[in-house]
């Protein structure tokens, strides 16, 4: 018999359980929302009850399921300037602070990852040209990389469908896009201003050459890893970073829940993480 | 100035450096004075299972934070007998942020763990269990409850028997009903456990 | 209304904790650990933190150094509860910043007690 309703000491318990791993928090007027996911895991994973679903999401060990619940409960759609007030923190308050202290000694390096079909790679891109008068003065690096070789090669191609420029502005697509078969093509300008390149966090390997990095992107990926996977991540990107630069994860993450390596900085935009040192003390 | 593409863009093959780290060389670098090149030795020492010691050696002494962190997870890692038997004596620490860190990588090492949480539970010293409590959060054992009941009906300490019940009210089946309201009797002056327990038992209400 | 900020991984004693200081008419956020704590605080102004010693990723003592190294933080009064109760680990509190030093479990006469003083209101 598949359950139907979830009581609402199981809600509590799952609540806080979630809340405790990911920092997320779904008040009680979520319910509904909540309620209706869980009820469709358990009914996916042939759960008879909430308890035996809660210990089998508590010890799986490969963690799959808490990837499809983190998957359910938080939404994943890709589309240029998602989570636009990061790019705003970026050009208003990040890049002025690192050509503060910054000497001419090569360009801002920008990492973005998971680089996906390239829709964040290129919208910091644009962001950088049209809206930080700095990029007059100085040069700007940007590497975007993915596990996926398909998704890598889609995002060279920069191709994208109606949904995903949705939020670009007019200007912006007047300059940068042309009408293309599948809907729209990105400028060659910006496809030859972007690196994509093929990484596996987890790989030391892989990630080892990624050093020096003034800000790095790194959102909605590191939510799906274990905890010990995501206290690796952090320390790998302690390293590819300057002292001094800075990390954005996604809105719903936290390094909370990761590492205790960063600091913490508050812009009017957004919260941010910054690897101490670079005389920023 | 614009936005530029590297020539050379990173690749795994170009690593600037002629050979691969030698164990040796790894280990004397654990006490280098620069905490970077500190961190990088603990990072790589991670394959090496027989790096535990020194690992831990290093984690005791070290200040900088993002050293010792990264040692851990290499303990992690090699998560070997010797490994974990050095982050139960990081358990006895007098420093606080060690005696965390060593939970959490014990945490992540469930199968390495189990053979010794009974042990822990009765451990001499009452932080000591406490902090095997904690351990337990994430560990997939059929005896887990068992040894939670079992804290609840014998274990002296208030604290210990709290944290049980915290855990209790995440794991707890139909079978903890009793033992749950016998504590409440035992510590029937007790504020927080009145407030802990009722908690627990309303939780599995429907368990 | 004065606005409290409990920090703790275990969530039964952020409940406990909770339930006595609403009663008292204060309003309370929590936090799992030091450093959500300290995202926190840059977001909201506390007028105290009640810190658990022993936590994950950040402990009681290195968030309340963290929070005095911190200026645009809200320097309020800051109580550590632990189960420890040696006077090395209360100079260490002290040492890092804290104000006051409670041994776990608190009882709510004692904790609003406490919390009355540092706020500065009078006592009942």
């Amino acid at each position: 018999m598949t359950p139907t309703d979830i009581s609402l000491d199981d809600f509590q318990k799952f609540q806080e359980y979630f809340y405790r791993k990911t920092g997320m928090r779904f008040e009680e007027s979520k319910r509904y929302f909540v309620d209706k996911r869980l009820l469709e895991r358990m009914k996916a994973t042939d759960s008879a009850c909430f308890r035996s679903y809660f210990t089998m999401l508590r010890f799986e060990t490969a963690g799959t399921e808490m990837q499809h619940l983190i998957n359910l409960m938080t939404v994943n759609e890709t589309y240029f300037f998602r989570e636009e007030y990061q790019f705003e923190a970026l050009v208003n308050s990040i890049m002025p602070e690192i050509v503060a202290r910054k000497k001419h000694d090569g360009p801002i390096r920008i990492w973005i990852l998971p680089s996906s079909s390239g829709e964040e790679a290129y919208s910091v891109a644009m962001c950088l040209l049209e809206r930080w008068p700095g990029i007059k003065d100085w040069d700007v690096e940007i590497i975007s990389s993915d596990i996926d070789t398909n998704i890598l090669t889609l995002a060279e191609r920069g191709q994208y469908s109606p949904r995903s420029v949705q939020h670009v502005p007019e200007a912006y697509m007047r300059k940068y896009f042309r009408k293309c078969e599948q809907g729209f093509q990105i400028a060659d300008s910006l496809r030859h201003a972007v690196d994509f390149t093929r990484v596996n966090l987890q790989d030391a390997g892989d990630v080892r050459p990624y050093r020096n990095f003034d800000v790095i992107f790194c959102r909605n990926l590191l939510i799906y890893f274990d905890d010990q996977s995501r206290k690796q991540a952090a320390e790998t990107f302690f390293d590819a970073l300057r002292p001094g630069g800075f990390i954005l994860l996604g809105h719903s993450e936290s390094m909370s829940r990761m590492s205790a390596l960063f600091k913490i900085r508050k812009f009017p935009e957004a919260i941010v993480y910054q690897r101490p040192g670079g005389g920023w003390e | 100035m614009a936005l530029v593409k590297n020539p050379h863009p990173p690749s795994r093959h170009d690593t600037g450096r002629s050979e691969l780290r030698d164990y040796n060389g790894l280990i004397n670098e654990l006490i280098a004075a620069d905490p970077t090149v500190r961190r990088w030795a603990a990072r790589d020492l991670g394959v090496y299972a027989e790096a535990a010691d020194d690992l831990l050696a290093l984690i005791k002494v070290e200040t900088d934070r993002s050293v010792r962190e990264v040692a851990l997870s290499s303990l992690t890692c090699i998560g070997t007998e010797t490994a974990v038997a050095g982050l139960v004596g990081c358990l006895r620490s007098e420093a606080a942020d060690l005696r965390n860190e060593a939970i959490e990588a014990m945490k992540s090492l469930p199968q390495a763990v189990a053979p010794i949480m009974r042990a822990l539970l009765h451990d001499p010293d009452p932080d000591v269990r406490i902090l095997a409590i904690n351990i337990l959060e994430s560990l997939r054992h059929p005896e887990v409850e068992s040894w939670l009941l079992a804290v609840i009906d014998t274990e002296p300490v208030l604290n210990v028997c709290g944290t049980a019940v915290d855990l209790l009210t995440e794991v707890g089946t139909a079978a903890a009903r009793e033992p749950l309201r016998r504590l409440q009797e035992r510590f029937a002056d007790e504020p927080y456990i009145q407030f802990a327990t009722q908690l627990a038992l309303k939780r599995l209400e429907s368990a | 209304m004065k606005h409290i900020l409990i920090i703790d991984d275990a969530a039964t004693v952020r409940m406990y904790h909770r339930s006595i200081l609403e009663s008292a008419g204060y309003t309370v956020d929590e936090a799992v650990n030091g450093m959500e704590a300290l995202e926190k605080a840059l977001t909201a102004s506390y007028d105290l933190y009640l810190i658990d010693v022993n936590m994950p990723k950040l402990d009681g003592y290195a968030f309340v150094s963290r929070l005095r190294s911190q200026e645009e933080l809200a320097q309020s009064p800051a109580v550590m509860i632990s189960t420890e109760a040696e006077a090395s680990d209360q100079t260490k509190a002290f040492e890092a910043g804290a104000n006051a030093y409670l041994v776990k479990p608190t009882r709510p006469e004692k904790l609003l007690a406490y919390v009355r003083v540092l706020l500065g209101e009078t006592l009942q």
